[in-house]
C-alpha cells in the first residue's frame, strides 16, 4: 500500500500569506492523481510539502498510512521529477541516476543493474555516457524520469514536468508517461497546469484554486459534471460559455426558465427540478462551446447572434460571437462553419440538457442535483 | 566598405601600440636580466650582445635569494591562502546566496564594502593586533590573506552561485545528501569555471604581494621570493642585473599557472557576469 492521505494540511508563509487552505485529499495506492490549477493555485506547494521540500503549517501528509510531516525527504520513499529536470550537469547520464543509491552506499553491482534497467525502460541506454548538455529536452525529461525509477519509489511526484517541451514532444512524453504508469502501477502525483494533461493522464484530477481544492473526480465527471464555476470554465477548451441570467417560472406553472437579456430559455424537466428554490435569482448560466448549435431559424431554446471570428482547426471550427454585449464562442463542425462570415447574423440553438446553472454568489453547481463526488469548497 | 576598412586598420594600429606599452617592461626586465651591471647602465633598450651578455646574474641570484627556501615559502603560503580562500568563499557566497534575509543581506554588503577600504589605511592597527595575538608568522600571513581576499572572491562566487537553480539542491535532497554533500558532490563541482577565476586572481595577487608579507614576516627563512628581491636594493647601490634576473625566476611559476589556466579565466569571467 503506497497511498497519499493528506489531511487538513495548511502552508502559511513567515509574511502571514496563507497558500493553502486546510485541504484534504487523498490518493489511493497506484492512483494516477493530477493536480490542476492556474498559476499561484498553490499544486506546486502541495506537491512540494508531500515531497518534504517545504515545511508543513498545519495538518498531516501520510504515505503509507505513515504519518511523514517531520520525515526529511530522503526517508519519506519519495521520488520527483522537476520541471527543469534538475539534472547534476557535471554528472553524466549514469551517474545522475545512480546518484541516490550512491548516497545510500549501495553495492556499485545493484546501482549499475538499477540504472541500466532504468535506463532500458526508457530506451535511453545509448544515453549513459552523456553529459546533460549533450542530450535534448525529450531526452533530459526522460533521464529525470529514470532518476525517479531507481529509487524505487513508494510515490512518484511529477511537477510540471512537460512544461519545458515544445508541443510535439509534450504529446510523445505525455503517452510514454502514461504508459510507465501503467507498466510499474505506482502512485502518481502529477501537477499541471495544462488541462490537456490532467484530462488525458489522470486516473482523477484534484482542481485547485487559490490555496483550496475545488473538485476531485475522474476527468470525465469533471468535465461533465463540474462542481462549480471555477472548475466549468477551468476544465475544456475552449472554456465554457458563462452569461447572467435569472430563473424564471412561466404561467405560474413548473416550468422554469433562464433568461439572459430578453431570450428566454426552458430548462429540462430534471434540473429545473432542482432549480425551484432559486426562481427569481440571479444565477451563472453556462454552456460549453459544443452545445451550442448554428440553427436556421428562430425556435425553442434558440438565440440570434453576430459572427465576429472563426477559427479554422481542421475538422472543426471555433466561431466566436456576441448577442447585444454578451460574447460567446461554439464548436462547430467544419462544413457548418466554412459557410459563415464575419459580421453576419446567425440562429443558435442551444443543448439546453447540457447546461449548467451556477449560484450567482457562491458560483455552485446548482443545476446537477446529483451529489458531485470528492470534496470542493468555494 | 573604404570607411569599415580604415576604422578596421585603426583598431589594429592601436592595439599594437598598446601591445607594445604592455610588453615594454617585459621586454626590459628580461633582456637587462642577461646583462652585466655595467651593460645595463650603458644601454637599457638594446639586446644583450658581446662582452655584456652574460648568465651569470642567474645563479648569483639564484644563491642571493636562497631560491629554493623563498620559493617554497612562497608555494607555501599562496597555495595555502588560495585553498582556503577558495572553499571559505565558496561556502559563504551559497549560503548568502540562499538565505533570504536581511542578515545575510548586510553581510553580503559588507563584505562588498570592505573592497572599497584601502589596505594602508588598516595595515597599522592590523599589524598591531596581530601582534598582540602572536600572528606575525607564515600562519597569521596566510590567515590575513584569507581575510583579504574574502571580498572579492565571495563577490565572485555569490554571482555564480545566483544562476544554479535550486531545484538541483532540492533534488539532491531528495536523493539523500546532508548541507555538506550538495555543497561538496553538487555546487563546489558546477562552481569550477569560476573556482579557477578565483584561484587565479588571488594567487597572482598573494605571490607578488610585499608589503604584507614585509609587515608580518619578521624571520629571513620564512622570507619570500617579493621579500628576498628587496636585497637587490640596498641604500647605496642597486643590483639592477641581480635584481631582474631574480624578477624572471620569480616570475615564471605564476606565468606557467597562468598560462595553464588561462582559457578557464576567460570562461569564468564570462560565465560569472553573464549567467
Amino acid at each position: 500500500m503506497s497511498n497519499v492521505v493528506l489531511k487538513g494540511v495548511e502552508k502559511v508563509y513567515p509574511n502571514g500569506f496563507k497558500a493553502v487552505h486546510g485541504i484534504d485529499l487523498e490518493i489511493e495506492d497506484g492512483e494516477f492523481m493530477v493536480l490542476v490549477g492556474p498559476s499561484g493555485c498553490a499544486k506546486s506547494t502541495t506537491l512540494r510539502m508531500v515531497a518534504g521540500l517545504e515545511d508543513i503549517s498545519g495538518g498531516t501528509i501520510s504515505i503509507d498510512d505513515k504519518v511523514v510531516n517531520d520525515i526529511p525527504p530522503k526517508d519519506r520513499g519519495i521520488a520527483m521529477v522537476f520541471q527543469n529536470y534538475a539534472l547534476y550537469p557535471h554528472m553524466t547520464v549514469y551517474e545522475n541516476m545512480g546518484f541516490s543509491l550512491k548516497m545510500k552506499k549501495t553495492p556499485k553491482n545493484i546501482i549499475d543493474g538499477k540504472v541500466r534497467g532504468a535506463a532500458k525502460i526508457l530506451d535511453i541506454e545509448d544515453l549513459l555516457d552523456r553529459k546533460p548538455k549533450e542530450l535534448s529536452g525529450g531526452q533530459r525529461q526522460r533521464v529525470a524520469v529514470g532518476r525517479a525509477i531507481v529509487r524505487d519509489p513508494k510515490v512518484f511526484l511529477f511537477d510540471e514536468p512537460l512544461s519545458n517541451l515544445d508541443a510535439k514532444l509534450r504529446v510523445h512524453m505525455r503517452v510514454q508517461l502514461s504508459q510507465l504508469h501503467q507498466r510499474l502501477k505506482s502512485t502518481m502525483i502529477y501537477v499541471t497546469h495544462d488541462q490537456v494533461e490532467a484530462m488525458t493522464m489522470g486516473d482523477r484530477i484534484c482542481v485547485m484554486n487559490l490555496g483550496k481544492i475545488m473538485q476531485v473526480d475522474t476527468p470525465l465527471n469533471i468535465y461533465q459534471y463540474p462542481a462549480n464555476k471555477f472548475v466549468a470554465g477551468f476544465i475544456g477548451s475552449p472554456p465554457m460559455n458563462f452569461m447572467e441570467g435569472e430563473i424564471i417560472a412561466t404561467n405560474n406553472n413548473i416550468k422554469i426558465k433562464i433568461k439572459i437579456k430578453e431570450v428566454e430559455l426552458k430548462l429540462p424537466l430534471d434540473k429545473a427540478k432542482n432549480l425551484k428554490d432559486h426562481i427569481g435569482k440571479k444565477v451563472w448560466f453556462g454552456i460549453r462551446a459544443e452545445d451550442i448549435i448554428i440553427g436556421n431559424s428562430d425556435g425553442e431554446n434558440t438565440m440570434k447572434g453576430k459572427v465576429k471570428v472563426i477559427e479554422f482547426m481542421g475538422s472543426e471550427a471555433f466561431v466566436y460571437s456576441q448577442m447585444e454585449d454578451e460574447e460567446f464562442i461554439s464548436k462547430v463542425d467544419f462544413l457548418e462553419a466554412k459557410d459563415l462570415k464575419n459580421g453576419s447574423e446567425c440562429f443558435f440553438s442551444i443543448n439546453m440538457d447540457k447546461c449548467h446553472i451556477f449560484d450567482y454568489d457562491s458560483e455552485k453547481n446548482i443545476s446537477l442535483g446529483l451529489k458531485i463526488k470528492g470534496e470542493f469548497d468555494v | 566598405m573604404e570607411g569599415k576598412k580604415k576604422s578596421k586598420r585603426g583598431t589594429l594600429i592601436l592595439t599594437i601600440f598598446l601591445a607594445i606599452i604592455f610588453l615594454l617592461p617585459f621586454y626590459i626586465v628580461l633582456t637587462n636580466s642577461f646583462k652585466t651591471q655595467k651593460g645595463i647602465f650603458l644601454n637599457v633598450t638594446g639586446l644583450p650582445f658581446g662582452k655584456f651578455f652574460t648568465l651569470e646574474n642567474y645563479v648569483n641570484a639564484f644563491k642571493e635569494l636562497d631560491f629554493v627556501h623563498s620559493f617554497f615559502n612562497s608555494l607555501l603560503i599562496t597555495i595555502v591562502s588560495t585553498v582556503l580562500i577558495v572553499i571559505f568563499s565558496s561556502m559563504a557566497a551559497w549560503m548568502l546566496v540562499r538565505t533570504k534575509s536581511k542578515l545575510s543581506s548586510f553581510l553580503y554588503f559588507l563584505f562588498a564594502a570592505a573592497m572599497l577600504i584601502p589596505f594602508q589605511s588598516v595595515m597599522l592597527p592590523l599589524i598591531n593586533l596581530m601582534g598582540r595575538i602572536g600572528f606575525l608568522n607564515r600562519g597569521g600571513l596566510i590567515f590575513m590573506y584569507v581575510g583579504f581576499g574574502a571580498s572579492l572572491s565571495i563577490m565572485l562566487y555569490h554571482g555564480f552561485i545566483k544562476s544554479i537553480p535550486v531545484e538541483l539542491e532540492e533534488a539532491a535532497t531528495i536523493d539523500g545528501c546532508n548541507k555538506f554533500q550538495i555543497f561538496w558532490y553538487i555546487i563546489f563541482p558546477m562552481l569550477k569555471p569560476i573556482t579557477v577565476t578565483v584561484s587565479i586572481l588571488n594567487a597572482m595577487w598573494i605571490w607578488n604581494d610585499f608589503l604584507l608579507p614585509q609587515l608580518v614576516i619578521n624571520r629571513p627563512e620564512s622570507h619570500t621570493i617579493p621579500l628576498k628581491m628587496f636585497y637587490f636594493f640596498g641604500q647605496h647601490s642597486k643590483q639592477w642585473h641581480l635584481a631582474l634576473a631574480g624578477l624572471v625566476i620569480g616570475m615564471i611559476p605564476i606565468i606557467i599557472f597562468y598560462i595553464l589556466a588561462q582559457k578557464h579565466i576567460i570562461k569564468g569571467v564570462t560565465k560569472g557576469s553573464i549567467k
